[in-house]
């Protein structure tokens, strides 16, 4: 009675373990490099996700770098080869991305997409004993969540954005002041580091709000807010268009009070999407206009790009930099002396950062944003203007 | 004996794979399995009990979450670990299920969508316990009688999971509860009438695959030895469900087809067209649902019924 239905089963497991295993022969298998190849660096990025609009333009960063060092000869009397794999966003491809690099034999792995993603990764790369290096990412627990002596972090961290933010308030003599934020986890961990700030440095903060992700308006939001009457809006959001929201309301209600906004507001998608709502905005950032190394990146950026090149072009730059000194120091293609090379960095001048900042890995810390590194800066009219803030005093 | 000796037969030739593969395949082939897992469960409630809940992610993310907080912070033995985390899935589970027999359709997958929603803002608030925003991670599956279930031999956890979760499905399909599901979906009223308990239907079934997803979500819990809120969000609960109605909504193999299918194609098309990937997942999508309601399975059933009557 049973053979026709397990025949059929047995067909069925049958169809499902050809298609799998024909789809598992479509991915590549790891392969062996020739002694003079090209010197092999992952990049895990996200192309389609929700990290994609930041991670795009850090991996082009990392790409003219790259361009660069090879037209000037490479690194160790080889050329650099980027291999770039989609996270997709998702932390659980990001591990399998690191494993497809380590698998391919990359020297180093560049992670620019989400901080959980980058976390995930880690322990890949843990495992596999494979240098990993995050240039743009800036959650605070990256470096301490795990003990992996493999990874490094040059992305200004979140407590630094904070710490420069709240030393602008200080000056500003600020008392009491609103903090309005959206629900995506790195805009809740802002959120949380700028209330322990504002905390500890006897700041009242008065009104709290949370813009929820696909809202249509944070109207409801800034009246709570005006109606605390705070001297100053702490903007802790990391997602554009709930942050756009919040600036449109900001803006219909007739607000006065300043805006002091977080790094997110330093992303130039903000001249184009909040067009007539950002004048007078503060904003921490980590490009300085002032700096003559990023003058320099700059001038040669505008020779081969129709645009511009902004903040996140700059780390993405940095981090390939910052590897092939570290690679040159280590004086050969070998991960246990470049981890030794990248852990010995020490005033590293990149284009990110405030003048006369530069990347440093002090023993015992792996992360190598300079304190005092940020800036804030001013929005003059739709344009990202001139700097008003230094570091942390 | 013939089920055994398939069963046995499945173990052994999915095992098999997982020790040909090399590291990064694993890891695919590894995810890929507990993705089928997922479809499967799912696949019953969607397709066959025809409950349009989103919240089958949640309980792979409590059994995912499960694991770490009961073994490393609670302290317990591995399978007391196991046990608990069962229990607390299956309280929340009927706790979800029981007020919202009363719901249908469109104002069930609210209400399991708010679950959803509601849960990723625990994982995000709970502090210590679930890590805040950057979950879980250091810590390792403890060594299982002085062995070390690591490398290959996790694979064949992972596979263990699966082929039980196929067969364990397939046999109640077959029995008189799947037989009252699929009444129940089609026409609550008639069900009813020949003296099946609606009510009860529902719950078991709602409770029974959402048990069979924290299971999935516990071996999860040690593929990366992380778990963070990301992975358990709103967007692949949807992928879970363009999964079953891609494959075949209501059919073992169509889950494992959809399953196979969307999660690999990104992995096997993105070193050829890039991120256009999700150009071809849209795409996919719309020709499954507009060429055949009843999925790939039922395109090929068609084909396959064609070919016989030649």
């Amino acid at each position: 009675m049973n053979h026709p239905k397990l025949t059929r089963s047995a067909r069925a497991l049958a169809l499902s373990l050809a298609t799998s295993g024909w789809l598992l022969c479509g991915l590549a298998p790891a392969q062996a490099q020739p002694a003079n190849a090209p010197i092999r660096i992952g990049i895990i990025t996200d192309e389609v996700g929700p990290a994609k609009a930041y991670a795009e333009p850090v991996t082009l960063g990392a790409q003219f770098a790259a361009k660069e060092i090879n037209a000037a000869g490479g690194v160790l009397g080889r050329q650099i080869e980027l291999q770039i794999e989609d996270d997709q966003g998702k932390p659980d491809v990001s591990a399998t991305m690191a494993r497809k690099l380590v698998d391919a034999n990359a020297v180093i792995i560049l992670s620019l997409s989400l901080s959980t993603a980058t976390q995930q990764a880690q322990t890949v790369t843990l495992e596999t004993k494979t240098p990993h290096y995050t240039p743009s990412n800036s959650g605070d627990t990256l470096t301490t969540q795990l003990n992996n002596p493999w990874f490094f972090q040059s992305g200004p961290l979140g407590s630094t954005q904070v710490a420069t933010l709240l030393s602008y308030a200080r000056a500003m003599k600020l008392k009491r002041v609103a903090l309005i934020t959206e629900t995506s986890a790195l805009g809740q961990l802002t959120n949380r580091f700028f209330k322990e700030g504002l905390i500890r440095n006897g700041i009242e903060v008065v009104a709290e709000e949370v813009v929820p992700g696909g809202a249509s308006t944070a109207e409801p939001q800034m009246q709570k807010i005006r109606a605390a009457k705070p001297d100053a809006i702490f903007l802790a959001g990391v997602v554009t268009p709930e942050n756009v929201l919040m600036l449109r309301a900001y803006r219909q209600l007739g607000l006065k009070m300043p805006i002091l906004a977080s790094y997110n507001l330093s992303v130039p998608v903000y001249m184009n999407v909040a067009k007539g709502l950002l004048d007078g905005l503060a904003y921490v950032d980590a490009f300085d206009p002032a700096k003559p190394e990023l003058q320099k990146f700059i001038a040669a950026w505008r020779k081969d790009h129709a645009e511009d090149p902004n903040g996140l072009h700059g780390y993405g730059y940095d981090g390939v930099y910052l590897v092939a000194d570290a690679l040159r120091r280590a004086g050969a293609v070998d991960k246990e002396k470049l981890r030794a090379a990248m852990q010995s960095t020490r005033g590293f001048n990149g284009v990110m950062g405030a003048k006369g900042s530069s990347y440093t890995f002090p023993e015992g810390k792996r992360t190598g944003f300079d304190e005092s590194g940020m800036v804030v800066r001013i929005y003059e009219g739709d344009r990202q203007g001139k700097v008003v803030h230094v570091g942390t005093n | 004996m013939r089920t055994l000796l398939l069963v046995t037969l499945s173990v052994l030739v999915l095992s098999a794979i997982g020790f040909a593969l090399g590291p990064y395949q694993t890891d695919v082939y590894r995810k890929l399995l507990l993705w089928v897992a997922l479809a499967l469960s799912y696949n019953f409630l969607f397709g066959v009990a025809g409950q349009v809940a989103f919240s089958h992610f949640t309980f792979y993310g409590i059994g995912a979450y499960a694991m770490p907080i009961l073994l490393f912070q609670a302290g317990l033995p591995l399978p007391v670990a196991v046990v608990v985390a069962l229990v607390v899935v299956i309280l929340v589970a009927l706790a979800v299920a029981i007020p919202a027999t009363r719901l249908d359709g469109f104002y069930l997958a609210l209400a399991t969508l708010a679950l959803a929603q509601l849960f990723i803002v625990v994982l995000n608030e709970g502090g210590e316990v679930t890590g805040g925003t950057g979950g879980l991670t250091n810590y390792r599956l403890p060594d299982i009688a002085g062995v070390a279930l690591s490398g290959p031999r996790y694979t064949v956890v992972i596979v263990l999971v699966v082929v039980f979760t196929w067969f364990a499905l397939q046999r109640v399909d077959r029995s008189f509860f799947g037989r009252a599901c699929r009444a129940v979906r089609d026409n609550p009223q008639a069900a009813a009438a020949v003296g099946i308990d609606i009510a009860r239907t529902k719950v078991m079934a709602y409770v029974l695959t959402s048990a069979l997803a924290a299971v999935a979500g516990m071996v999860y819990a040690f593929v990366d030895n992380t778990v963070n809120p990301p992975i358990f969000g709103l967007e692949n609960t949807f992928l879970l469900l363009f999964m079953v109605i891609i494959g075949g909504s209501g059919s073992l193999p169509g889950a494992v087809i959809g399953a196979v299918l969307l999660y690999l194609l990104p992995f096997v098309l993105a070193p050829l067209i890039g991120h256009h990937h999700a150009l071809v997942f849209g795409l996919v999508m719309v020709a499954a649902v507009l060429l055949q309601p009843r999925g790939l399975i039922g395109v090929i059933e068609s084909l396959t019924a064609r070919w016989k009557r030649r």
